[in-house]
């Protein structure tokens, strides 16, 4: 209530001084700061701070009960003539402005779905009524343009509780300026970190942590970041003690050192080298290797490790598999021949350790036979122009320009001009052939034609090729354009190309992004660590784009070999890493774990025999585990991404599945072989440890752990049995910790 | 490559709030269970069992005949009166014709996606694809029916609350709602005498008590730590709750009922038939009865492009006698009054029978600008007919559907709202159905 009464009172005081300056007539100021109520500068932004134009209210396509505006405000022409003109012009009454549809909808005097917006007489409504009555003027377009807006503060460090007030500033371009803050619509990225009321007042919650609010005045977004340290005081010594000498390491200290957070400690050795299987290779180590890695005592062992682990052949199918996620067509419409050979070019590009520009140029630019080269079937899986164009913008840039085909992207400053002038540099991909999914899918061929021409969604035109946020290129006619996408997204200058990889990456490895989602780079979605993703881009820039060289960079990091025990000092932190996440294994990796812990090989369709999950070149090869465990799915559209949290079924086929128990009691699986074999109980029980948890059991759990072999050696394969199932079915065993 | 943003159920953003919040009072697990429950007050205690008829059934060979149309069309059937008086069937239809009164058949929904993949995708979803797909699809652009009802409604005793027998549909999938609202398929043969439900069960061999002594070693071995501040957000937690939810579904009396089928009479299982698609009807009442809220029967084979007449007295006659079977005991039981059956496919056939090149015998092709439709139970009116074609069946004329409102009606009678507004991964808002509109004459 209070904030609606001080949003009364600012209103009823922005008026009145706009009347008392009328009067005092207004002709040594600039002419937009007169009386006049105009639509663009006044009427729009009530239209969005109220979300008339949102998207599910009129701002949907097709409008709501018959009235469409622009999602968000983005077409004032279009706009303008839904209020004045359609309806028969019921919708604003000037002759009797209160009459008007618009307000009568608004304050729900008339029926209206979306309910009252506001009342009768409050300032929006006197502003409405007032444009009405002055016989709903545009904004005349010699008025000065709208340069920048400006929130202040536009960065700020709050104690937990504390509120401020955010101020918005409009630019204009005679030099002159307005308070547009009771115009302006807010929206706080995570409302549990600090909420913000619709007139500005910012209010931090109980937790520490950072945010942005973003902050919406006529088609300009800016943002106000916000921090919250923990409080309490950390000695600015403290963190000069901890070691900077890799850069990962110092940029992660500086952040927290700003969050008043202290990092956990390191991980013990047992914990950094499964981690490090699972994260560089996506296995598990053997008994043996973890009994050399903790028997080691070089300093250098953990670097060491890393540099083995990515020279491992297991490297090029984890990662290609990753990518695969990203890349893997729907055999519907491109046929399985053609799944075969794009995930065969991966695993190659992978297996060579392609420097990831010419990777992504080799992509873009494919040319050729879809059953000669894999590159050229992402263009047969996306043969729309601007299907293909909002794959190639969110996977290599990082940017959701998708939104921005049908209307102005809703966050950022992407127009449809930017969706048609990036799509159009596909516009010459020629297709021959191949035309007949799903049965045999054909050969097709993909060529660069000589014509090609694509028209604009909403004006028809034709549209030439213009990269985003930078200047059209010159083409020759010869020319293919994607070579020139190609040339513009792997330079140097570049803002997008090295972050989002970088961005994605680290992800992959530490368990949650710089930015999330990790392929949504804006300005409204800030990195929660900027440098940092500024050093790795940069660092991965300078090395030629050597992916591995990237992971090596993250996993050499102490960083990286953090504990994921949490402190007092860290506890709420799930961002800045100053402790390691936990995660479950992605599907594939936890079915390979599982046969690697048994010793057993799993059949797959279309595979030799003895393949590995992670070596699967099509999720048409049926697998309840996978399926259970969740894998993406290549018909959904877009494809399902992979999850790493938990359902019941899942566990359910841990500790059920007729499948996993018949490996489980397999003659020729390790239960079986261990228990017939000569080694002691104890020796069997250290050995169960080393392949499940890799690490040896404590004396306790030893201790526990023995009490459940018979006395007579003969009959303890049913002891081994039920502790590898116990074993599997503990979360330590699921998670990469 | 992204792990975190997903498309299965509570992103780790959520859990970070939901962490968060918990400092607040209550619990990440509280808040999970919290929104597996959510929406259980509304109607929680009706349910859907929906006859998939994959191919497109052909609607004059079911319950839209055409007597008085030229042989190529009205084909080698003839009508069959019903217990209604006026309604015919056709000839195969002979068990549902003495149950009609228990039922409504709409004759009048159409649309234009006249291709199995995009055909199965607007009557799942009851949202057209996106983009062109072509017959061999299998897509998903929007939660299922099922998936849907899985999200608002739950299940008790850590039941799944959405199956699928025996394979899940080509649209049937959760799409942005997330694996966890992904269907429960039991692929396995409930007519077979070792059937068991996959993964509910202990497995056999391990009743005698070593399940239980398996479970007490995984207990005390389990020494891994959790992190009990809500605040760290710890991912282990989530997967002790559902080891919890696990093992209460295990030891649920209600639910491992549900599972076993062999408990039904002899009689009763006769009357369903003593086969795949009989069996998996039976045990979906079942699992009705044990509270689940949405059970899809599968049933392959309804693209009659040729044989469509012999099809239609083994095939038709097995459909037909199985699902007047599950009408009668739903209604013996009292359980039709908050039950729905829904027998459908995705689009009819048309009306001039052909035989395609690389046919030897008749058929008819597809055809989306007719079908017929059977609706029973959950508070929907016996004995009527919605709409009607023209008198060669060629389009819906009267009173005219949309598949929206067909799924409009399913989301009402299961206490869902179907204008409901849905935000997909990339925070687009999203219709639940485009047009809420319910079909009136089903709604009673």
């Amino acid at each position: 209530m209070r904030g609606s009464a001080a949003n009364t009172i600012w209103w009823l005081t922005l008026l009145l001084a706009s009347w008392l300056v009328a009067d005092e007539g207004w002709s040594s100021e600039p002419a937009h700061q007169t009386v006049a109520v105009t639509f663009e500068s006044d009427i729009q932004p009530l239209l969005t701070k109220f979300g008339c134009n949102s998207g599910p209210c009129h701002g949907k396509a097709r409008g709501q009960n018959g009235f469409a505006l622009s999602l968000l405000g983005f077409d004032s022409d279009f706009d303008h003539e839904a209020i004045v003109r359609e309806a028969r012009g019921r919708r604003v009454f000037p002759a009797a402005p209160e009459e008007s549809l618009l307000l009568q909808k608004a304050t729900a005097q008339l029926p209206h779905g979306g309910g009252v917006r506001f009342e009768a007489g409050s300032p929006p409504y006197e502003l409405l009524r007032t444009w009405i009555a002055s016989g709903s003027p545009r904004t005349p377009e010699d008025a000065p343009q709208l340069l920048h807006v400006v929130v202040e503060p536009s960065q700020r460090s709050l104690a937990p509780r504390e509120k401020f007030s955010l101020h918005v500033r409009a630019e204009y371009s005679d030099g002159s300026e307005r308070d547009v803050t009771d115009a302006s619509a807010f929206q706080s990225n995570d409302s549990t970190l600090a909420t913000v009321s619709r007139d500005g007042l910012l209010q931090a919650g109980p937790v520490p942590g950072e945010t942005a609010i973003m902050v919406r005045y006529m088609n300009h977004i800016t943002v106000c970041k916000v921090t919250i340290p923990l409080p309490g005081e950390l000695d600015a010594g403290d963190y000069a003690s901890l070691p900077r000498k890799h850069p990962i390491d110092a940029l992660v200290w500086d952040k927290l050192k700003l969050l008043g957070m202290w990092p956990s400690e390191v991980a013990s050795d047992a914990t950094f080298h499964r981690r490090a299987y699972l994260r560089a290779i996506g296995r598990l180590p053997t008994p043996d290797e973890t009994r050399v890695f903790l028997a080691d005592d070089r300093e250098d062992k953990r670097e060491t490790l890393i540099h083995d682990l990515l020279a491992r052949p297991e490297y090029a199918d984890f990662w290609a598999n990753k990518w695969a996620d990203l890349l893997r067509p729907n055999p519907y419409r491109v046929g399985m021949k053609a799944v075969w050979m794009l995930d065969a070019w991966l695993r190659d590009a992978f297996r060579r350790n392609m420097p990831y520009d010419q990777f992504a140029r080799e992509l873009v630019t494919a040319r050729g036979s879809t059953w000669h080269n894999g590159a050229t079937v992402i263009f047969r899986d996306r043969p729309q122009t601007v299907e293909i164009a909002s794959s190639v913008s969110q996977l290599f840039l990082g940017v959701r320009l998708e939104c921005a085909k049908c209307h102005h992207h809703p966050f950022e400053v992407w127009s449809q001009d930017d969706f048609y002038g990036f799509a159009a540099f596909f516009s010459r991909v020629g297709h021959r052939g191949g035309l007949s999914p799903p049965i045999s899918g054909g050969e097709e061929l993909i060529y660069t034609s000589r014509s090609g021409q694509l028209a604009h969604g909403r004006t028809g035109e034709s549209v030439a090729p213009k990269p985003l946020a930078a200047p059209s290129p010159d083409l020759a006619p010869e020319e293919d354009p994607r070579e020139a996408l190609a040339e513009w997204m792997t330079d140097d200058a570049n803002p997008y190309f090295a972050q989002v990889m970088a961005n994605r990456v680290w992800a992959e490895i530490m368990g949650q992004g710089l930015v999330e989602p990790v392929d949504d780079l804006r300005a409204t979605n800030p990195a929660s660590n900027q440098p940092l993703l500024d050093f790795l881009a940069e660092d991965f820039r300078a090395h030629d784009y050597d992916i591995k060289h990237l992971i090596r960079t993250i996993m050499t990091s102490r960083v990286f070999g953090l504990s994921s025990t949490p402190s007092e000092r860290n506890i709420a932190d799930l961002n800045n890493f100053s402790r390691y996440y936990r995660q479950r294994f992605r599907a594939e990796v936890l079915l390979d774990a599982i046969n690697d812990v048994l010793d057993v090989e799993e059949e797959f369709s279309a595979m030799p025999p003895g393949s590995r999950a992670t070596q699967l070149w099509t999720h048409r090869a049926s697998s309840l585990f996978l399926d259970t465990f969740g894998r993406p799915d290549p018909n959904q559209d877009p494809p399902c991404e992979r999850t790493s949290d938990s359902t019941t079924p899942q566990i359910l086929h841990l500790m059920n599945s007729p499948e996993l128990n018949r490996k489980l009691s397999l003659d020729s699986a390790v239960p079986a072989r261990l228990a017939s074999s000569c080694r002691s109980a104890a020796e069997i029980v250290e050995e169960t440890y080393l392949r499940v948890y890799c690490r040896f059991p404590t004396d306790d759990e030893a201790e526990r752990a023995l009490a459940i072999f018979p006395g007579e050696e003969a009959d303890r394969r049913q002891a081994v049995e039920d502790l590898f199932w116990a074993l599997i079915n503990t979360p330590e065993f699921l998670f990469i910790d | 490559m992204a792990i975190h943003r997903n498309c299965q159920g509570i992103k780790r953003r959520d859990c970070l709030k939901l962490g968060l919040g918990a400092l607040l009072g209550g619990g990440f697990v509280d808040a999970l269970r919290l929104r597996a429950t959510a929406g259980n007050n509304a109607r929680a205690n009706t349910s859907c069992i929906l006859f998939w008829l994959d191919g497109g059934p052909s609607h004059f060979e079911t319950f839209d005949p055409k007597p008085d149309a030229p042989s190529e069309i009205r084909g080698e059937f003839s009508p069959i009166s019903t217990k209604v008086p006026g309604v015919i069937f056709s000839e195969n239809m002979e068990r549902l014709a003495a149950l009609n009164d228990k039922f409504t058949v709409i004759r009048s929904v159409r649309h234009d996606q006249n291709n199995h993949g995009a055909g199965n995708h607007y009557m799942m979803t009851g949202a057209p694809t996106r983009i062109p797909v072509s017959c061999g699809a299998f897509v998903s652009f929007h939660p299922s029916m099922g998936s849907v009802v899985s999200a608002q409604r739950g299940a008790p005793d850590g039941l799944p609350p959405y199956f699928s027998l025996p394979s899940m549909t080509r649209s049937g999938g959760p799409n942005f709602l997330g694996a966890r609202h992904a269907p429960f398929v039991v692929g396995d043969n409930p007519n077979k005498d070792d059937f068991r439900v996959r993964d509910v069960t202990i497995p056999s061999g391990l009743e005698d008590g070593r399940f239980l002594e398996r479970r007490r070693l995984r207990q005390e071995l389990d020494t891994f730590h959790r992190f009990q501040d809500r605040a760290a957000g710890d991912p282990v937690l989530g997967v002790d709750e559902n080891f919890q939810q696990a093992v209460s579904l295990i030891h649920s009396p209600a639910a491992q009922r549900a599972f076993q089928i062999d408990r039904e009479p002899d009689q009763i299982r006769d009357a369903y038939g003593r086969h795949g698609l009989g069996q998996r009807a039976l045990l979906a009442r079942r699992l009705v009865e044990a509270g689940v809220p949405f059970v899809t029967i599968n049933d392959g084979g309804w693209d009659h492009h040729s044989e469509i007449f012999p099809k239609f007295r083994t095939q038709g006659r097995e459909l037909e006698s199985v699902v007047a079977a599950l009408i009668e005991d739903l209604d013996t039981r009292g359980l039709l009054e908050t039950t729905l059956v829904l027998v459908m496919g995705e689009f009819g056939r048309t009306p001039k029978i052909s035989t395609l090149a690389d046919r030897k015998t008749p058929g008819r092709d597809h055809w989306s600008n007719a079908m017929s439709i059977l609706v029973a139970g959950c508070g929907t009116p016996g004995g009527q007919v919605v709409g009607a074609t023209d008198r060669r069946g060629y389009s819906a004329v009267e009173n005219v559907y949309a598949p929206e409102n067909l799924v409009s009606s399913v989301y009402l009678k299961l206490g869902i709202d179907p204008d409901t507004i849905l935000y997909n991964n990339s925070g687009r808002p999203t219709h639940l159905v485009s047009d809420p509109h319910p079909i009136a004459e089903i709604m009673g």
